[in-house]
This record gives structure tokens, sequence and C-alpha cells, in this order.
């Protein structure tokens, strides 16, 4: 069974300073030196994937796709340290700044290409940075391939379909969903695996080849920037928050009064 | 992008509404408010569109759209849109998109709408800003302000030049307009779809228990964390939520560890919510809770650390023992009678 995840790199926002927000201008995300790291819905799309290959056993193999800037080389190798077996980055200037429509293009046609006998897509349901959650079902569409999002966890049910449980507002769904197939990972129940050394020393030798877009088959205008759908005109830091009112909770009865008062001024009570 | 289509020809606001047990949900309500104001500005309709079974009651729902102001319900009925399908849903509403050639189309942002809008706007050509906040026009073209990174800093969004322009609110950013309208034209429209089309199936839900609160609706939410030291502790957390009439919520790490489902979990890899009142008890507020639960109107800590991160963002906090203030806070809300408003 040949997986294929897509993973992206961000920034890791619990190491961003201040100074680095404040410097921002507008027309995208800020990538210049600024900690980063592996979009954290992606990693549970990876350990689901290598989970599945387990399970699919036999000539099974994971290959891993970033599109990204020539650092994504990282994160692509910390996947391969965890066991993907193959990777493969989207590095040209003619992917990057795109939105979910164009990046979808260029990501479908590297499935296509590059793991022509595909099965399952694996995406982590968001990317922390720009929120969008539509690479999947859009790289799905592009394919003609179902997609389900939301997943939190999949079972093989023969080699031709998948059992995909997802977390929506009425309760947990089961699907059947057949292959090949896109789904959309959020955070699972399981634990995440670590590399081991056979693993780091396999992504220290491992080629990462960088694919342009006339290799892969695509449109280079369809990718990037002037593929994209929608733009992005600026970013602003959210409006300070006015400073709150803390008391004292060493008498519990007179700090819950205030916060009652409080409550009542509020007009939520 | 470059654009296959006349772009003069889109006209006219569609609401996608959804509809659960007979009724339109609140989330699909709130977009008239939006969708009223940008179809006035355009001086153009406003309309929904409803995708149903064939044999599902929609009479309500598409009552309820009149009054609140859509002037015309497209109501797509099919025995094969009874359940949910990713791929029959969107090539019945982008059949209906690529027919009528609406402008803008509002989607709630649902498990549902999140799953097939994307596939919608492939199909159409159409360009989609998820997660959308309040939105605008600026000569004509959808701009929408939406948390980006982690909800740490606001990007400001605009649908390319294509069409239609689309874009998934998310819910309770705005209230449901007044019941100003009439009753709605209602077309019913027989899409054409088959069996085969759709390559996924639901098998089987396990509803969760209909009697709770649900965390993206509730107006009061009130969440623990590892400051609660175990799970058999959370009752404080849902005594407290049950009083108010809230929904409970948990932070990563109690989550984590197993305490509560990953279904409470607010904060990154888990919810975004925007309650009107958000009480966080006993949880330290590590970026990773704030990106989930800073847009709250209003917000309540109770921490034993004054130096924990939270009280950075409470409106109100008490430095104290959770074990301490908060079954005194239960108890002073029950005896007064006191439920949010």
């Amino acid at each position: 069974m040949n997986i294929i995840v897509f993973v992206k790199q961000v920034p890791d926002n619990t190491k961003l300073r201040i100074d680095q927000i404040s410097q921002l201008g507008g027309g995208g995300i800020p990538r210049e030196g600024v900690d980063m790291m592996i979009n954290p819905y992606d990693e549970y799309a990876l350990e689901t994937a290598l989970r599945l290959k387990e399970a699919a056993g036999g000539e099974s193999k994971v290959t891993v796709i970033s599109l990204g800037s020539a650092s994504a080389k990282d994160i692509v190798k910390k996947a391969i340290a965890a066991g993907a077996d193959d990777a493969f980055l989207l590095s040209d200037p003619a992917f990057l700044d795109g939105d979910s429509t164009a990046t979808a293009h260029a990501l479908a046609a590297a499935a296509k290409s590059l793991v022509p006998d595909h099965q399952v897509l694996f995406f982590g349901q968001m990317s922390l940075d720009d929120a969008a959650s539509q690479t999947g079902p859009k790289v799905a569409e592009l394919l003609g391939h179902p997609s389900l999002t939301a997943a939190k966890g999949v079972e093989l049910l023969n080699p031709a379909s998948l059992k995909v449980m997802r977390e929506t507002e009425r309760g947990v769904e089961f699907h059947e969903m057949t292959l090949p197939g896109v789904v959309s990972v959020m955070k699972c129940d399981y634990e995440l695996r670590t590399s081991n050394i056979k693993g780091v020393m396999k992504a220290n030798k491992a080629q990462i080849p960088a694919k342009t877009p006339a290799e892969i088959g695509v449109d280079a205008s369809k990718t990037g920037k002037t593929g994209s759908s929608t733009t992005v005109n600026g970013l602003s830091q959210r409006p300070p928050k006015e400073a709150g009112v803390t008391v004292d909770g060493s008498d519990p009865k007179a700090a819950v009064d205030q916060l009652i008062a409080f409550l009542k001024e509020q007009k939520v009570l | 992008m470059s654009f296959n289509g006349n772009i003069e020809e889109y006209k006219g606001v569609w609401v996608v509404a959804e509809v659960s047990e007979g009724r339109s949900t609140q989330t699909s309500e709130e977009l008239m408010t939006p969708a009223r104001q940008l179809a006035g500005e355009l001086g153009q309709p406003v309309c929904a569109v409803i995708l149903a079974g064939s044999g599902d009651d929609t009479s309500s729902a598409e009552a309820a759209f009149g009054r609140l102001g859509a002037e015309k319900i497209y109501t797509v009925k099919h025995d094969l849109l009874g359940q949910y399908q990713p791929q029959l849903y969107t090539k019945a509403l982008g059949d209906l998109i690529q027919q009528q050639k609406p402008n803008v189309v509002l989607f709630g942002a649902t498990s549902v709408a999140r799953d097939y809008a994307p596939r919608v706007a492939i199909r159409t050509g159409g360009g989609l800003i998820t997660n959308a906040g309040e939105l605008k026009l600026e000569n004509g073209i959808l701009k929408a302000i939406k948390g980006v990174l982690a909800e740490s800093l606001l990007a400001d969004v605009s649908v390319a030049n294509t069409r239609p322009q689309m874009a998934l609110v998310r819910g309770r950013t705005y209230e449901k307009p007044s019941e100003s309208g009439g009753s709605a034209n209602v077309e019913t429209v027989t899409p054409d779809l088959t069996p085969d089309l759709a390559k996924s199936k639901l098998l089987e839900v396990q509803q969760t228990d209909t009697g709770k609160k649900k965390l993206e609706d509730a107006e009061v939410i009130v969440s623990g964390g590892r400051g609660l030291q175990g799970p058999e502790n959370f009752k404080l957390v849902e005594e407290l939520a049950s009083t108010l009439g809230a929904a409970v919520g948990a932070s990563r790490a109690v989550v984590d560890a197993g305490w509560r489902p990953h279904a409470e979990q607010v904060g990154q890899t888990g919810k975004t919510v925007t309650p009107t009142v958000y009480f966080a008890l006993g949880i330290s507020g590590a970026i990773q809770h704030q990106v989930g639960m800073r847009t709250s109107r209003t917000i309540i800590a109770i921490n034993r650390d004054a130096e924990a991160p939270i009280f950075k963002i409470a409106d109100f906090g008490i430095v104290g023992d959770v074990f301490e203030v908060v079954p005194v806070l239960t108890q002073v809300l029950k005896e007064q009678n006191l439920a949010s408003v």
C-alpha cells in the first residue's frame, strides 16, 4: 500500500517573541528569523500513516511531501527518522506564497506524478499559520478522490477500502471510504512515536529531491501567488486587551461576592 | 488567479443553511445578518439554500429563513442527500452555483461545511475564506478578518478576482437578525445525482449525550485544568457548569492525561470557542490554551498561582484555591438562583 503524508513547516507560536510579531508588515505569514516546527496536526497525520503502513504490511510505503522553503527539509528529515520511507520537497519559488487552491494544484500534481499508485493521502486537519483547513479536500477534488476531514483514526477494512472515524458536533461518525482517498487528521488519542537512532541515521543519509513545477507536471501559473483564489492583504496584532481585575481568594466568600457583582455589572448574570 | 466566467453575471448573496431535526441551526440563522448587510450594499437579493433528503420536512426551516429576510430559497432535495456525503453535496451545490451564479456564498464553519466547501470552491472556481470573522465588501470584493498563526495575529484576507466569493463564518460571530422578512419564494430543485458518485459512506454514528451542552454553541463555558489534580475533581467543574447552564471544557494537559475526552479540549489541536463568559478553573493559560478561548467576551480565571499567564487575559481573576473558591461560587449561585442571562 502506497501512502502519502503532506507536511508543512510553520512558525513555532510558543516561541514567537513579541518583537517578531510587532515587526510584521503585510503580505503573508512571517518566517524569517522565527523558530519553525512541523505543523502540530501533521504529526498526527504522520503517526496515522505509519500505523496504517504497519497494519497493511507487505510492501507498504510512506512518502512524505512538503511544499515550503528549503528549510522544510528539517521537518521532512524528522518524518523519515520517525519511519517514513521516501520524501520530496516542493521548494521552487513558483510554489511559494500560494493559498490553499494554489497549493492544492501543486500537491495534487505531486501525488499523481511522484506516487502514481497512491492509495491514501493524509493531511493535517489544518495548519497552525493560515488555519485554512482546505488543502486536503481541494487535493481530493482535483484528483477525483473521496475526502473526509476531522479524522481521529483509520482502519484498513480490505485492500480497497478504509474505515475512517470522524469527530463532529453530533458525535463520532464511522465512514467507509473507497481507495484511493484523502483523509485530513485532527488530534488523535494515540501517542506520537519518537525517532530512534536507526531512523535518525537514515534521515541523515536520505536524499530529499526538490521538484520543480515542470517535473511534477503542473502549470506554474496555477501554483503560488498567481494561482491563488484568495489574497492576504495584511497582518495586524490583536488589539490589546484591557487589564482585568484580580482579587485575593484567601477569603473565598468575599472573592466570590466580588465576582458575582462583576458578572452582574457585565450583565451576564 | 484567472477566472473563466463573466464576473458581472454573478449576483445575489446566498446562505447555505443547515437543518437539524427539521429546524435550521443557530449558526445558519446567524449568517443572515452579514448576508443582509452585504446584499444591501450590493443591491442584490438574499437567498438561502437547503440540502435535504427527499422525505425530509424542510418547511419550518424555509419559513424561518423567509422571516429572517431571504427572498428566495432553493431547497435541493434528493434521496441521496438525506445523509451528508462530501462528493454528493459538492455536486448538488456546485451544479446549483454554476446554474444560478451567485456573487457571495456563506457557510457556517461546521464540521459538514468545512468538509465539502473547499471541494465546491475547486469545482466552481470560486475563492473561499475559512474561519472568517467579520465580513465586509470593498469595491465589491469580499473581505474578512480571520485569526492566523494560532489566533495570535489577525489577517485581512480577500477573495481574488473570481466568483463566487465564499466564506466559512465562525459561529457566534454575528447575532441572528430580527425577523423582519416575510415568506420566501421556495423553489424545489432536483439535483442530478447517482449513487456511484459517492466513494464513501456513513456506516454508523455514536451520538454524544444529547443532554450535554455543546462547546461550539455555548454562551457560557466552564473549563478545568491540571489545577484540579485529578479526574475525580472535575465534578467541581461539572457542578458549576450545570448551575450556570454552561458547557464543560478542558485544557490540553488534562486531555492528554486522559482525564477528559478530546471533544472537550479548548485550544491548539482542540476547539476554538467564543462564548460570552469563559471560566478557566485551575488552568495556567499556556499560549496553546489561550489560542482557543482568547476571543471570549468575558474571561474569569481562578488559579492558585498569581503568576499564571491566564491572569494576563482574564477580565476578572481570583488568586485562590479552586477547591475552596469554586464550591462557594456554585453554592452562592444556587442560593441566589442565578444562571447566565
